[in-house]
C-alpha cells in the first residue's frame, strides 16, 4: 500500500472530524428542512378556491340565479347561489359568513351587502347579472320581442391570457430568490467561520508546530479550506436532494421554473463564495492569540455575507433589473448571493453569469496568495493578537 | 567567550545533520548568532543554556518552521528540503496535540504524514502506545489524558515513523524521575538504531549522562562545543590536594592559584602548563600526602564558568 498525498490526508482528517461531530449533522438536518419547509408549507399553506357564496334575497332576487350562473361561468369565477328569505336573515348570514354576498333587488336598484369588501370581479359580475335583468325587463315592457335581442344579451366568455410569462410563477421565484440568498448566507458564514476557528484551534492548541515539521504551510491551509468546504458542499447537497424529494412529494408544489438552473447555481456559487471566504478566515484564524478572538477578527470578514443576503429581498422585492443591483452582484463578497437571487428572479443575461464566476475565480486567486501568505507566517508566531497590517507586513517578509 | 569549535563536528562526509552559522533576528533581537553544530546518526547532541539563549530558534529553523536570515542547514550534504523533514521527528517546546482526536488516530495521522502506508501507520501507532504504557487507551481523546501521557503521546508523535533525526525541544521538562528514565532509555534506544538526536534542556545531569556531544549556547552565541571530555580538557583543571601540614605552602606555587580551603585539604587551580608533578613534590616537602587527584567537574561546573567568564 502506497502512502496518502498530504494534502489528502488532511482533507480526510477534516472530514472525519466534521463528520463525527453532532452539530455538522444538525446542521445538516436543518438546512434540509429549512429547503423542505419552504417547498412544502406554501403548497399546504395553499388551499383550493372556496367558490364565493353568494345570497339572493326575496324571490325577485332569486329570480336572477339562472343569470347569475350563466355569468359566472362565462367569467369562470366559481359561486355557490344561496336562497335567503328577508334582509334580516341576509345580514345575519353575512356576519357569521355563511354568505360572502347578499344582493337584493329594488324597483329601481340593487344592493350587495358583504361583510367588509367585495372583490371586483364579484361586484362586476353582480352588476352584469343585474344590467342584463333590468334590460330584459324593460325590453319586454316595451313590447320588443325578447328572442330578437335575447342572443345580443347573452354574455360572452371571456378569458385573459399572461403575455408576460414571468409574472406565472413570479412569487415562487421571489420566495426562491431570498431562499437561495439566505442558505447561500448561512452556509457561507457557518463554513468560513469553521475554517477560521479550525486554523485557530491548530494555532493556540500548538499542533500546527507539529505539522508544519512536516508539511507545508500551503498543504496545511489549502486541506483545511477543502476538506471543510467538501463538507459544506456535502451539506448543501443533501438539502437539494431533499427538496428535490419533497417537490416531488408536495402535489402543487410552488417550485419555479427556475429550479433546473438555480440548484446547481447554488452549488457553484457556494464552492465560489465558500473559497473566497474561506481563504480570508484561515488567514484570519491564523492571526489570533487565543481561541475567543475568532469572532472578532472574522466578524468584519464575514460582514459581506449579510449585505449581500440582504439585497436579496431588493432583488426579489423591487426590480431585479436595476442597474445598482446589476453592479452589485458582480462584487466578489456579495455575487454568491445576489448571482443566484438574480437567477432565481430570471433576470441574468446569459453572458453575466460567466463573467461573473471569472471575476471571482480572479479575486479567489489573488485572496488564495495573500492568505497563503499571512498564514504560513501568523501561524507558528507567538504573542499577542496580530493586526491586518502586521500580518500583511510579517507576510510581505 | 565564543568558541568556533571544528572539534565538535563529525567526521566530514558522514551523513547526519550540519548546521553553519545559522543567524537570525526577531526584530532587534538576535535570537541565534553563528550556529554550528553537527549531529550524526547514533549521536545524540545536547543544546544547552538558559531561556532565549537561542535552543529553540535553531531548532525550529531545522525544521524549517521558521526561514532563517542565514545559515546553511543540511542533511547527508545537501540543504534541508520538505522531503528530508518527512524524515525528522519533532518534538516542539510548546506540546501540540488535537486535542479531542483519539490517541491512535492522531498518532496514524502524523505517521502517514510523515509518509507511511495507512496500515504501517497504525501498526506502528499501536506499538508506540505500547511502548510508552499507553496500551488500552488508544481510543481516548487527547484531553481525558493527564499530563505525563500527553507528553508520551507527543514524544510518540515524534518517534512514530522512525525518523533518522529526532529534533526534541526540552524532551525532559515536567516529567518525574520515572519518566525521565524512560524517556532516556528511548533515546538511547534510537540512537541505537542510528537515528541522530539533537535534543535542549536545562536539565544538565541529564544532558550529562546522555549526550555525545554538547554545545553550550548564551544569548545566541556558542560558549562552547564539544565531548563533554573536550570542554573539560579545555578548562584550567582543578586539582585536590590534602596534606598533613598547613596549606601555607600551596600559596607560594607559580601558575597555581587557590580556589578554596576546606577540611579535605585546598583545591588548586592549575594554570596552562602547570606540571601536576611538581605540586606533589612541592606538598609532600610540606608532609606526608593524604590525598591527590583532580576533581571530577561536571558539565553544571562547566556550563556555571562559562557563563560567569
Amino acid at each position: 500500500m502506497n502512502r496518502i498525498p498530504t494534502t489528502r490526508l488532511i482533507v480526510q482528517r477534516e472530514v472525519g472530524e466534521r463528520l463525527h461531530s453532532r452539530f455538522t449533522w444538525a446542521m445538516a438536518a436543518l438546512t434540509a428542512l429549512f429547503v423542505v419547509a419552504i417547498i412544502v408549507v406554501p403548497a399546504v399553506l395553499r388551499q383550493p378556491t372556496q367558490p364565493t357564496v353568494v345570497g339572493l334575497v326575496g324571490p325577485s332576487a332569486e329570480a336572477l340565479a339562472p343569470a347569475l350562473r350563466t355569468t359566472a361561468k362565462a367569467a369562470r369565477v366559481a359561486i355557490r347561489i344561496v336562497d335567503v328569505r328577508g334582509s334580516t336573515e341576509a345580514r345575519s348570514e353575512v356576519a357569521k359568513g355563511s354568505l360572502d354576498v347578499a344582493l337584493s333587488l329594488g324597483p329601481d336598484s340593487a344592493r350587495a351587502e358583504v361583510k367588509r369588501t367585495l372583490s371586483p370581479t364579484m361586484a362586476a359580475l353582480l352588476q352584469a347579472t343585474v344590467d342584463q335583468a333590468h334590460q330584459k325587463r324593460a325590453l319586454s315592457e316595451a313590447r320588443i320581442p325578447l328572442s330578437k335581442v335575447l342572443p345580443a344579451l347573452q354574455p360572452v366568455p371571456f378569458s385573459t391570457r399572461t403575455l408576460d410569462r414571468v409574472t406565472a410563477d413570479q412569487a415562487a421565484r421571489d420566495v426562491a430568490a431570498i431562499a437561495a440568498g439566505l442558505l447561500l448566507y448561512v452556509s457561507l458564514a457557518l463554513y468560513s467561520g469553521a475554517v477560521a476557528s479550525g486554523v485557530a484551534q491548530e494555532k493556540t492548541s500548538r499542533t500546527a508546530e507539529v505539522l508544519l515539521g512536516a508539511v507545508r504551510p500551503s498543504q496545511l491551509m489549502n486541506g483545511k479550506v477543502l476538506g471543510i468546504g467538501a463538507c459544506g458542499l456535502g451539506q448543501l447537497g443533501i438539502a437539494a436532494v431533499a427538496g428535490l424529494i419533497a417537490n416531488a412529494a408536495a402535489r402543487e408544489a410552488v417550485i419555479p421554473s427556475t429550479i433546473w438552473l438555480l440548484l446547481p447555481a447554488i452549488l457553484l456559487w457556494f464552492v465560489l463564495g465558500f473559497a473566497l471566504y474561506a481563504f480570508a478566515c484561515a488567514a484570519a484564524g491564523a492571526m489570533v492569540a487565543r481561541q475567543e478572538e475568532v469572532q472578532a477578527v472574522t466578524m468584519p470578514l464575514l460582514m459581506p455575507l449579510i449585505v449581500g443576503f440582504l439585497l436579496t429581498y431588493a432583488v426579489a422585492f423591487s426590480s431585479p433589473n436595476t442597474l445598482w443591483l446589476q453592479v452589485l452582484s458582480f462584487l466578489p463578497p456579495l455575487a454568491p448571493m445576489l448571482m443566484p437571487a438574480r437567477l432565481a428572479i430570471g433576470q441574468v443575461a446569459a453572458w453575466q453569469m460567466p463573467a461573473a464566476v471569472l471575476i471571482m475565480v480572479v479575486s479567489i486567486c489573488g485572496t488564495a496568495r495573500l492568505a497563503a501568505r499571512i498564514y504560513a507566517s501568523s501561524l507558528v508566531r507567538g504573542g499577542a493578537r496580530l493586526s491586518w497590517r502586521a500580518a500583511l507586513r510579517l507576510g510581505g517578509e | 567567550m565564543a568558541v568556533g569549535d571544528p572539534v565538535a563536528e563529525a567526521p566530514a562526509g558522514q551523513p547526519g545533520l550540519k548546521v553553519s552559522g545559522l543567524f537570525h533576528r526577531f526584530g532587534e533581537l538576535v535570537a541565534v548568532d553563528g550556529l554550528t553544530v553537527q549531529v550524526g546518526p547514533g549521536e545524540i547532541v545536547g543544546l544547552v543554556g538558559r531561556n532565549g539563549a537561542g535552543k529553540t530558534t535553531a531548532m525550529r529553523a531545522v525544521m524549517g518552521i521558521i526561514r532563517p536570515e542565514r545559515g546553511d542547514i543540511r542533511w547527508s550534504g545537501h540543504p534541508v528540503g520538505p522531503t528530508d523533514r518527512l524524515r525528522f521527528g519533532y518534538m516542539p517546546e510548546e506540546r501540540g496535540l488535537y486535542p479531542q482526536m483519539r490517541i491512535l488516530d492522531q498518532l496514524a495521522y502524523f505517521a502517514q504524514l510523515h509518509g507511511l502506508a495507512p496500515a504501517t501507520a497504525r501498526g506502528e501507532a499501536h506499538r508506540w502506545l505500547l511502548r510508552l504504557g499507553l496500551e488500552g487507551r488508544g481510543l481516548d481523546r487527547v484531553v481525558a489524558l493527564s499530563h505525563g501521557n500527553q507528553q508520551r503521546v507527543q514524544l510518540a508523535v515524534a518517534l512514530v515513523h522512525h525518523p533518522e533525526l529526532l529534533v526534541l525541544d526540552e524532551p525532559f521538562a515536567g516529567l518525574d524521575p520515572t519518566a525521565v528514565d524512560a524517556l532516556s532509555d528511548i533515546l538511547r534506544a534510537e540512537a541505537q538504531r542510528q537515528a541522530a538526536i539533537l535534543f535542549s534542556s536545562h536539565q544538565l545531569e541529564i544532558v550529562e549522562r546522555l549526550c555525545s556531544r554538547v554545545v553550550i549556547l548564551e544569548e545566541g552565541r556558542v560558549l562552547a562545543a564539544g565531548t563533554l571530555e573536550e570542554l573539560r580538557a579545555r578548562r584550567p583543571r582543578q586539582l585536590r590536594v590534602k596534606v598533613g601540614g598547613s596549606a601555607e605552602w600551596a600559596a607560594q606555587l607559580l601558575g597555581v592559584q587557590v580556589v578554596r580551603q576546606d577540611g579535605d585539604g585546598v583545591v588548586l587551580l592549575l594554570g596552562p602548563g602547570t606540571d601536576p608533578q611538581l605540586i606533589l613534590r612541592a606538598a609532600q616537602a610540606c608532609g606526608p600526602v593524604q590525598q591527590f587527584g583532580f576533581e571530577a567537574s561536571g558539565l553544571v561546573d562547566l556550563y556555571r564558568q562559562l557563563v560567569s567568564a
